[in-house]
């Protein structure tokens, strides 16, 4: 059995999912160009519902908005939009990739967008997770920003790891998954900034995932410290 | 669509004698809401400011319809602006209005506020949480409040189960699995209604997809 995310997208647009569908419906949507188009719609629909009252705020409250403001710094741009990005990039995953394959010695396979024909079939192994009626989602935040979340599926013995609104990088410098076995980090894929994602098998005995800063192509062995370790949800 | 109509009510320029006077600036020159956002991406507080003045009567509306508690609604909205301040970046026009970023931002933000607070309570309190609403009468309520003529009208053309499934979840705070609860139909039949009732809607108000 497994959940149509195609029927996900209305109740997503009124806020009626609970959070696991929500996290789970999101990573879909960044996979699907048509949802996006259609959800924003369906957005610009039910946001009409919310502005048939207003209310006069309290004086007071301007001030403490702008106050705050002033003292909180800004998201920075990401350099490259998110559907785009993933074709921009796809000469660099294709040797981050073969990196990571080669590191990986058969510990897990790592599934990368290689080409972009393959742009497809990874998009099919991540839905498959993801609609899986055994999928489970827990999510970290990281610390210097951004959340690393990690859907897993034991009858598919895969998982999906994404993370998402992580800090911008510096050119040569990647963000490296790690499937956690018992304190031992196994190489379980490259990802982006924002939104990155990587598909991963093999993943029996995996308790956590965790991510780290590694120079670009990836390291052996984290070469910093994690910026946030997820458990995988039993 | 209409941006600011809300906000102007009462001062229509086309009907205002007013609009001879040569000095009066056209509405055209005041900055829309999403040239305001995209210059609150920049960093420009001023651009922040005036769009807080335009925007925050809505999002605090909202926040009210949804929470109820006066205090936490104003808590909320704040919270909303703050929102509004750090991501503005993640604006795109491309994919829809500023006012409907915004509104979307403090719908999620109030339904969150509302769950979280109705766990915290229902830990308390020992407490299962069970429908006990009748749902002709929340449905009435809602209706009966709105004050938009236009999205009135097209709620009215949606089908009784379409309209109520819309605005428990959106106006309740709902899962569409408790909507389905409230309204003793099967979840899937909930998300189907849902989703013809917004294309309904949609078509109904214009909005271009």
């Amino acid at each position: 059995m497994t959940i149509d995310l195609h029927s996900l997208m209305a109740p997503y647009a009124l806020d009626a999912l609970d959070a696991d569908e929500r996290a789970t419906y999101e990573v879909h949507l960044e996979q699907c160009d048509d949802c996006r188009s259609e959800l924003a719609g369906f957005l610009e629909t039910s946001s009409r519902l919310g502005e048939l009252e207003e209310v006069a705020p309290p004086p007071a409250m301007r001030a403490e908005v702008l106050a705050a403001a002033r003292r909180t710094a800004q998201q920075r741009p990401v350099t490259v939009l998110a559907p785009r990005r993933l074709r921009h990039r796809v000469p660099q995953l294709v040797a981050a990739a073969a990196v990571a394959l080669a590191l990986a010695g058969g510990t897990a396979t790592v599934v990368e967008h290689q080409r972009a024909s393959d742009l497809q079939a990874s998009g099919d192994k991540m839905t498959s997770v993801l609609t899986a009626s055994d999928v489970r989602t827990s999510s970290e935040k990281a610390t210097e920003g951004g959340t690393l979340r990690v859907m897993s599926s034991k009858s598919h013995d895969a998982a999906v790891v994404v993370g998402s609104a992580l800090p911008q990088l510096d050119d040569d410098q990647v963000y490296q998954v790690w499937a956690m076995h018992d304190g031992t980090p196994r190489p379980a894929g490259l990802i982006g900034a924002k939104p990155g994602m990587v598909y991963v098998s093999k993943v029996a005995g995996a308790d956590a995932f965790a991510v780290t800063v590694e120079p670009k192509g990836g390291s052996e062995r984290p070469t910093t410290d994690p910026l946030a370790v997820t458990p995988v949800t039993a | 669509m209409p941006r600011g109509r809300i906000g102007r009510k009462g001062r229509d320029v086309s009907e205002s004698p007013l609009r001879a006077v040569p000095t009066m600036a056209p509405p055209e020159a005041a900055p829309d809401a999403a040239e305001l956002l995209q210059r609150t991406a920049r960093g420009d507080e001023a651009a922040f400011a005036a769009l807080y003045d335009e925007l925050a009567g809505s999002v605090l509306g909202l926040a009210r319809r949804v929470i109820r508690d006066p205090a936490r609604a104003e808590e909320v909205a704040q919270e909303v602006f703050l929102q509004v301040w750090q991501t503005a970046v993640r604006f795109d026009p491309a994919r829809g209005s500023a006012k409907s970023w915004i509104l979307t931002l403090a719908h999620r933000r109030a339904v969150d506020a509302v769950r979280h607070d109705q766990a915290a309570t229902n830990r308390d309190m020992a407490y299962d949480w069970s429908p006990g609403v009748d749902h002709d009468e929340v449905s009435e309520t809602v209706t009966v409040r709105l004050e938009h003529e236009q999205v009135r009208r097209c709620l009215s053309s949606l089908t009784d189960l379409q309209r109520e499934a819309i605005t428990l979840a959106y106006y309740q705070g709902y899962t569409y699995a408790e909507v389905a609860t409230v309204l003793d139909a099967n979840p899937a039949t909930v998300k189907t209604r849902m989703r013809d009732g917004l294309i309904r809607l949609r078509d109904c108000l214009g909005v271009e997809a």
